[in-house]
């Protein structure tokens, strides 16, 4: 892990409807720093700020002042910056992923960012190919069919290879998963995960739901109204569950089973997030 | 720098919330109000008229408690195409026009361009009526919900229904247009950062920045148009489920009821736009 952080905000402030009689404010204040491989979540209940903080990261909405967004290196509020290549090197799956597919064609579509990039045409076959592998959407079966004829789950697969077609160094992955069936949802993460494990992808998972971030993510930040309310390890973040409930969140279940078991006095050594880790303390507890 | 909030600039249309005078009015009073000085606006030619027509609709878009400025940031992406219109009617326009009130004059003639006194009132005078329909659109869109605004208008046209006019319909039918303004903005929005997010160029600088953009317009309307088709049928479907069947035997939630001050309100706009109407021939310039 380097010390410069790949991403750093500071300060950020966001309106939106600037200047109208109509103006909301998503960000009061914001900061938040990460670093080159890890893998982060942000994490807050609708209507926080979450999908307003990762536009700044990739510079789709441009920090106002006193706000600051440093992305390797480069100061964002700087107008000459080139944006592209931001772009190109940070990668962001939107929400709603049948409003982010914007071509014909399955195939067109995700090799769209790599045509952008200048590629040329066998190359960007192999890229497009790679990249369905890596969403699981067969190449053969998917790349002539219409967007617009794709069940919700495939579409989030297609977007979110449009965007890995990039081979962004970061991917920000902003509720980009729900609505997959669990299964493509567990091989997707997990080859996901590879890549951040084995190539040093820097991950960003937004979510309103607990349950998707145990055993994604090294960090989190708890967003609430606007701010940052809570940021640390998983373990640490998870082992507050009150004060997550103040700010409308829940703990995983299988942490929830943990608190409630220290509550009726049973010793739990470590506060588990995922349900194996939870499987190997109530082995602890009954062999003790 | 590229700024994706198109949303920011759609003012026509969007209701503020407030508790002016203008805001209380009866719907059915504010439409037609707005239709009476929208026809004393188009007969009007002359300086004075439009003077005194500009004045009024100002004091009441004042009177209604709109800022300016969100009134006229409204126009702002429209102003490359009113510059480009104006400057044809300057120069194209003269040759032949009678301006009103004087006698014609020649300032500048080359060929097909004429630029005289009668050009150039037209240029101000088009000028000072867009302004005033602005206002207009402005004084009853920000302060009448879109609710209002369609309740306002079924009933107005209730007495043409039997002659076969589908009163409820076409008050449904500009509703949903309406109610697509913003969203289509919105979708715009998305669909700009999801291209801009893979890597195209929006914010392009250079020589030939008019035909990039033209062509990124072209690459963006198909996909806007296909999301539009899918969100009326996502209504139509939302509609059918809870049993809309149409105008007939529809009940309402708010009963439009006139008080003292909408009374008022029809007479003196009634009479303005009448005398405006009448004597638009008789103002000395």
């Amino acid at each position: 892990m380097s010390r410069e952080p790949f991403i750093q905000v500071n300060d950020l402030h966001h309106n939106y409807l600037r200047d109208t009689p109509l103006e909301v404010t998503a960000l009061r204040g914001v900061s938040m720093e990460i670093h080159k491989g890890e893998s982060v979540g942000i994490i807050g209940r609708t209507g926080a700020g979450k999908s307003t903080v990762v536009q700044h990261f990739n510079g789709l909405i441009r920090p106002r002042e006193p706000g600051k967004v440093i992305v390797d290196g480069q100061d964002l509020s700087d107008p000459q910056v080139d944006v592209r290549r931001i772009r190109q090197k940070i990668g962001l799956v939107f929400q709603y992923p049948e409003q982010q597919l914007f071509e014909r064609l399955v195939g067109d579509d995700i090799a769209f960012g790599p045509k952008k990039l200048g590629m040329e045409q066998a190359d960007r076959r192999e890229r497009v190919k790679w990249a369905m592998e890596m969403v699981g959407l067969d190449f053969e079966e998917f790349k002539d069919r219409f967007t617009f004829s794709l069940s919700g789950g495939e579409m989030r697969k297609a977007a979110l290879a449009g965007v890995l077609a990039l081979q962004p160094e970061m991917l920000i992955l902003d509720e980009s998963t729900s609505g997959v069936d669990p299964r493509s949802r567990k091989e997707l993460l997990g080859r996901l995960l590879a890549l951040h494990k084995e190539h040093g992808l820097t991950l960003a998972f937004v979510s309103p739901n607990m349950e998707d971030m145990a055993g994604l993510v090294d960090r989190i930040y708890v967003m609430d109204k606007g701010r940052v309310v809570m940021s640390g390890t998983t373990r640490e973040v998870f082992s507050q569950p009150e004060r997550l409930r103040e700010h409308g969140l829940g703990v995983p279940q299988v942490t929830e089973v943990a608190h409630e078991l220290i509550g009726r006095g049973v010793p739990v050594e470590r506060i588990p997030v995922t349900v194996e880790e939870g499987e190997e303390e109530i082995w602890k507890i009954l062999n003790s | 720098m590229e700024d994706f909030e198109f949303l920011r600039n759609i003012t026509i249309g969007q209701y503020l919330p407030g508790d002016s005078i203008i805001h209380r009015l009866d719907p059915r009073t504010k439409i037609s109000v707005f239709l009476f000085i929208t026809i004393a606006v188009t007969f009007s030619v002359s300086y004075t008229g439009n003077i005194i027509l500009v004045l009024v609709t100002l004091s009441l878009v004042l009177l209604s408690g709109v800022s300016m400025r969100y009134v006229f940031s409204g126009i702002k992406p429209a102003i490359p195409i009113i510059i480009i219109l104006a400057t044809l009617q300057l120069l194209l326009y003269g040759e032949g026009f009678v301006p009103y009130g004087m006698q014609s004059k020649t300032y500048f003639h080359w060929g097909i361009i004429h630029i005289t006194n009668g050009s150039v009132q037209l240029v101000i005078v088009s000028a000072m009526r867009f302004v005033e329909l602005l206002f207009l659109t402005s004084l009853l869109t920000n302060t009448t919900t879109l609710a209002n605004i369609t309740h306002g208008m079924e009933n107005m046209l209730r007495p043409f229904s039997r002659i076969g006019v589908p009163s409820h319909e076409l008050s449904l039918v500009a509703t949903i247009a309406l109610r697509f303004v913003p969203l289509l903005a919105e979708q715009l929005e998305i669909i700009m950062k999801a291209q801009a997010s893979r890597g195209a160029d929006i914010a392009h600088k250079g020589k030939l920045q008019f035909v990039t953009t033209a062509r990124q317009v072209a690459v963006l309307i198909v996909p806007l148009f296909i999301d539009a088709f899918r969100r009326a049928e996502d209504l139509i479907l939302a509609m059918q489920a809870r049993c809309y069947v149409g105008g007939r035997g529809r009940s309402s939630l708010v009963q439009l009821r006139f008080a003292r001050m909408d009374y008022v309100a029809y007479a003196l706009s009634l009479v303005f736009s009448a005398v405006m109407l009448v004597f638009r021939n008789s103002f000395p310039f």
